[in-house]
């Protein structure tokens, strides 16, 4: 049934990545990613120390980097470097989860209150500020405090929090699409709205729409990296926002193990600038209002 | 007629929103999975006590009930107690609010001179030397957790170089002989949390600067300062600038949201006495009285900053006003 | 004795296709006290031309090479700083076109005008203050209005600001860039009034640009018609519009309705503007011209004076 529109879409992307291919930054924060999620994807193989925290080496506490331990090792004696390949799937993943609930609420919402307008655009509208202003990481830690610490739930809490950026450049994009006198004619001609949406808009928001969704990847996960920071983190999952924690936890801080602290913070550092970058070339080539200036 | 009216609507919408708010801190704490007594209260009370405390708290009323009494006690000044720092919520709260006042106001103060000064600067020499490190310093900074960040610079300045103190607001234990003692005590604690935030936040103020100010560099009234022979240090920072703020005010408050993630990250890697911390420590020790009151209170802030902000950006634009 | 003269300006712009030859070998010569009237399309150049005075030009604008003396000096040759100080509003000011955006919006109109004086003149504020009310009431525009912000002024309102404001250090040339396009037709009346009450009270010097040759008939002593980046006819108001010598002035004037005669089908120049990246060769109006000779096509004609101080470029011209 969708063919066609996939075929379309195909297209448009691949003449998409042409120009991304020239973004030099867009380029240099895809090598970064890739770098990470290879890291990720084939950490049983890289290491074979285990991350378990019984399993740990308790003659190897808090040891600086060495020849067998290229970070150093925990408080538990487990091998920092192998801790930091893991966490990374756990943060990668909470990141791409969350953002995928959050794009797509935002798109859904962005996309009703732009193209219905008049009351529901207002109510929506209303609902968007009201969540812009009530500050987001106290309500992620309230909410988080209340619903328990899993994995799944600090992924639910950062998405539904997350969506009001996206929200509002899709209601902006769709409501200047609607504008368009082909819009009309099509109409004129009989066209019902789930037609338009989803021959004319649709089209039109997806490239937007990924875009804002990689742009707001690095804030998913420096919010799961703060959440797990601050002890509300999944404990039976490693990620680098809780390797972090229990650096802190075990006083890495004050006796300066260095080696602990300072891995971890450039991975998520590093992460979210790749995304940062990429989501800066996407938008520069698919936002309609950075491209006429 | 156009100024007044402004505030007026103004004050009316934040009033709603802070209504909003209060309801919404009551039911999400009675609403949440779990039975909204061990929520409450401290898991080690005994029984008798907890019976005493679900008829204050009118636990075991109709919600609708319950409501009420939480508007009532609210407007009293009645936040609950805390069990974990043996007192009322509200006291707690009021006790550390200056802290994180202090902390806030003097690291917001850094962020937005980083911001604007730097933001400008890139604007004018766009393209140049100057621009692109200054756009790869704010992006790497601000893509840094801010915990971690600070967790650097007392490894680094405090543990390492021995420079700043690591912990508090004060020295424990300290006498201080004169009023200038305490704050200079407090001044060298102050110093790497209020820097930390700063740097951490300022590269989203500096980004949007730079933007506006490229924005406003092309519109015609630069070219006529040109024009009439005005230096080009006179048009960037008297003429443009004052244009590119404008949206830098709404952006500061929405901004502030932010602000306050940072300053609970910070308050609690440097120790420092402020709500943020509090906001931890009631997470650590399920103290969820304590959580709720100063989530609402931070919350209710933040809506009053936002207020204020728009009343400010009423006064600059002159279009707004008329 | 002579004001302004510009000698074989070339003006190019880079862009991603190549260089676009806005201005290319322009010769124009203005006196004391002339209002020279700038005429000719959109695109042609002439808001280039004008720009390339005090060198006001985008950073993607480069001058090639010419000359431009201005009562003796050549403005291209001077430093930034001693054009910007000396020359810039001080002796030569700028009415934009779109003068609506050319207040800026977050400051005071009075303020602005202040702002020029005392860049230049070192008179206080107060003085400075007064100077702007006097040239508030020259321009027709009630003082106490200096205290407003732009607005709150009606478009008519803004453009008598912005004239004040070139007014401002007395300058000896105003350059106007389409000062009365963007203007409705009863305003657009009062301000080619208001013009022409400056030229005679205050010996000011001209340049009015514009594509509207009534316009230049109400207010100017001589006119310049341009196209392609160059002059093809400069004479004196009377001989253009009684003797069009170039075809493409015949062109332009030929369209303008008269209400005396009759009614009569428009007759628009054939063929579209040229393209500055490539511009034709030869004379560069030579695929629209309705009179073109096989010369044409190869050489690029010359302005020469065919009497009476009227120059044309025009090698029909040149053969009769």
């Amino acid at each position: 049934m969708f063919r066609h529109e996939i075929s379309v879409l195909w297209k448009r992307f691949k003449i998409f990545m042409d120009q991304f291919m020239m973004s030099r930054l867009g380029v240099f924060g895809l090598a970064i990613l890739t770098v990470f999620i290879s890291l990720s994807i084939f950490a049983p193989y890289l290491s074979s120390y285990s991350i378990k925290a019984s399993e740990g080496n308790i003659h190897e506490v808090l040891k600086p980097p060495s020849n067998r331990h290229i970070f150093g090792t925990d408080e538990l004696g487990r091998d920092v470097f192998t801790l930091i390949i893991h966490g990374g799937r756990i943060s990668l993943l909470v990141g791409f989860l969350a953002t995928i609930i959050s794009g797509g609420l935002g798109a859904l919402i962005g996309s009703i209150a732009g193209y219905f307008g008049s009351w529901l655009d207002d109510i929506l509208m209303r609902i968007t500020d009201l969540f812009l202003v009530i500050p987001g990481l106290p309500l992620m830690i309230v909410l988080s405090a209340l619903l328990g610490r899993s994995i799944w739930n600090i992924i639910f809490v950062i998405g539904i929090l997350s969506w009001t950026g996206t929200a509002r450049v899709i209601r902006s994009q769709v409501m200047s699409i609607k504008e368009k006198p082909f819009i009309e004619s099509v109409k004129a001609a009989g066209a019902g709205d789930l037609w338009v949406l989803r021959k004319h808009i649709l089209p039109n928001v997806l490239p937007l729409i990924a875009a804002q969704m990689t742009l707001q990847v690095g804030g998913a996960i420096l919010s799961e990296s703060a959440l797990s920071f601050l002890g509300l983190g999944d404990p039976t999952h490693v990620s680098w926002g809780m390797i972090l924690h229990y650096a802190f936890s075990c006083g890495a801080l004050s006796s300066g193990c260095w080696w602990y602290i300072l891995p971890p913070g450039i991975c998520i550092a590093l992460v979210v600038l790749a995304f940062s970058f990429i989501g800066y070339a996407m938008d520069q080539i698919v936002n309609p209002r950075i491209r006429r200036r | 007629m156009g100024f007044r009216s402004f505030v007026f609507r103004r004050s009316i919408e934040s009033l709603i929103t802070i209504f909003i708010v209060i309801t919404l801190n009551f039911y999400l704490f009675r609403i949440m999975p779990g039975d909204p007594v061990s929520i409450m209260f401290n898991p080690s009370i005994s029984p008798e006590a907890k019976e005493i405390m679900l008829k204050e708290m009118g636990l075991d009323k109709p919600l609708l009930d319950q409501y009420v009494i939480y508007l009532r006690n609210l407007l009293r000044g009645n936040l609950g107690y805390s069990f974990l720092l043996h007192e009322p919520v509200f006291k707690a709260i009021l006790e550390r609010l200056p802290n994180t006042i202090l902390l806030m106001l003097s690291s917001n103060i850094i962020a937005i001179f980083l911001g604007v000064v730097l933001g400008a600067l890139a604007a004018w020499k766009r393209g140049s030397v100057t621009d692109v490190s200054s756009i790869i310093l704010s992006l790497s900074l601000y893509s840094m957790p801010m915990f971690w960040l600070g967790g650097m610079m007392i490894l680094v300045f405090s543990v390492q170089f021995h420079l700043f103190p690591i912990f508090g607001i004060v020295t424990p234990g300290v006498d201080y002989s004169s009023f200038w003692d305490y704050a200079w005590d407090v001044l060298r604690h102050l110093t790497l949390p209020m820097i930390s935030l700063g740097v951490g936040t300022f590269g989203g103020l500096f980004l949007i600067m730079r933007n506006t100010m490229l924005d406003a560099l092309t519109e015609d009234y630069t070219l006529t300062a040109k024009a009439i022979g005005l230096k080009n240090r006179t048009i960037i920072f008297k003429n443009v600038m004052r244009n590119a703020m404008l949206p830098l005010i709404t952006i500061v408050s929405l901004r502030l949201g932010f602000m306050v993630a940072g300053s609970i990250l910070t308050e609690t890697v440097f120790s420092w006495p402020g709500v943020g911390r509090l906001i931890y420590s009631s997470v650590l020790a399920h103290d969820y009285q304590l959580l709720q009151g100063a989530f609402l209170i931070i919350t209710i802030l933040v809506v009053l900053a936002n207020f204020i902000a728009d009343i400010i950006y009423g006064v600059a634009d002159p279009r707004i006003r008329f | 004795m002579s004001l302004l003269n510009v000698r074989d300006l070339r003006v190019y712009y880079r862009i991603s296709k190549g260089m676009v030859r806005a201005v290319d070998g322009v010769n124009l010569y203005m006196d004391k006290g002339d209002f020279l009237g700038l005429a000719g399309e959109s695109g042609c150049g002439k808001t280039t031309l004008a720009l390339s005075i005090t060198r006001l030009l985008p950073d993607n604008a480069k001058i090639i090479s010419g000359s431009i003396l201005f009562d003796g000096v050549d403005l291209l040759k001077l430093r930034e700083d001693e054009l910007r100080e000396n020359y810039r509003w001080k002796r030569i000011s700028i009415v934009f076109q779109g003068a609506m955006n050319a207040l800026n919006p977050v400051f005071r109109v009075g303020d602005q005008i202040v702002q020029a004086i005392c860049t230049h003149e070192n008179i206080g504020k107060k003085e400075a203050w007064e100077r702007v009310e006097r040239l508030f009431s020259l321009v027709g525009l009630s003082p106490e209005r200096a205290k407003d912000y732009p607005h709150e002024f009606s478009g008519g309102m803004k453009q008598r600001a912005i004239i004040a404001l070139a007014l401002a250090c007395n300058p000896d040339l105003i350059i106007a860039d389409e000062p009365v396009t963007a203007l409705d037709v009863i305003v657009q009346a009062q301000i080619l009034e208001l013009i022409r009450s400056l030229r005679d009270k205050l010996g000011l010097s001209m340049i009015i640009i514009t594509h509207d040759l009534s316009v230049i008939a109400d207010t100017c002593n001589k006119a310049a018609i341009m196209y392609a980046g160059k002059i093809v006819e400069f004479s004196d108001i009377v001989s253009l519009f009684k003797n069009p010598l170039h075809p493409y002035s015949q062109g332009l004037l030929a369209n303008y309705p008269s209400i005396e005669e009759e009614a009569k089908s428009f007759e628009p120049i054939g063929g579209r503007p040229p393209d500055l990246l490539n511009p034709p060769s030869g004379c560069r109006f030579h695929p629209r011209c309705p009179y073109v000779m096989d010369v044409c096509r190869r050489v690029e004609p010359n302005l020469i004076d065919v009497g009476g101080g009227h120059l044309v470029a025009c090698h029909r011209v040149m053969k009769s």
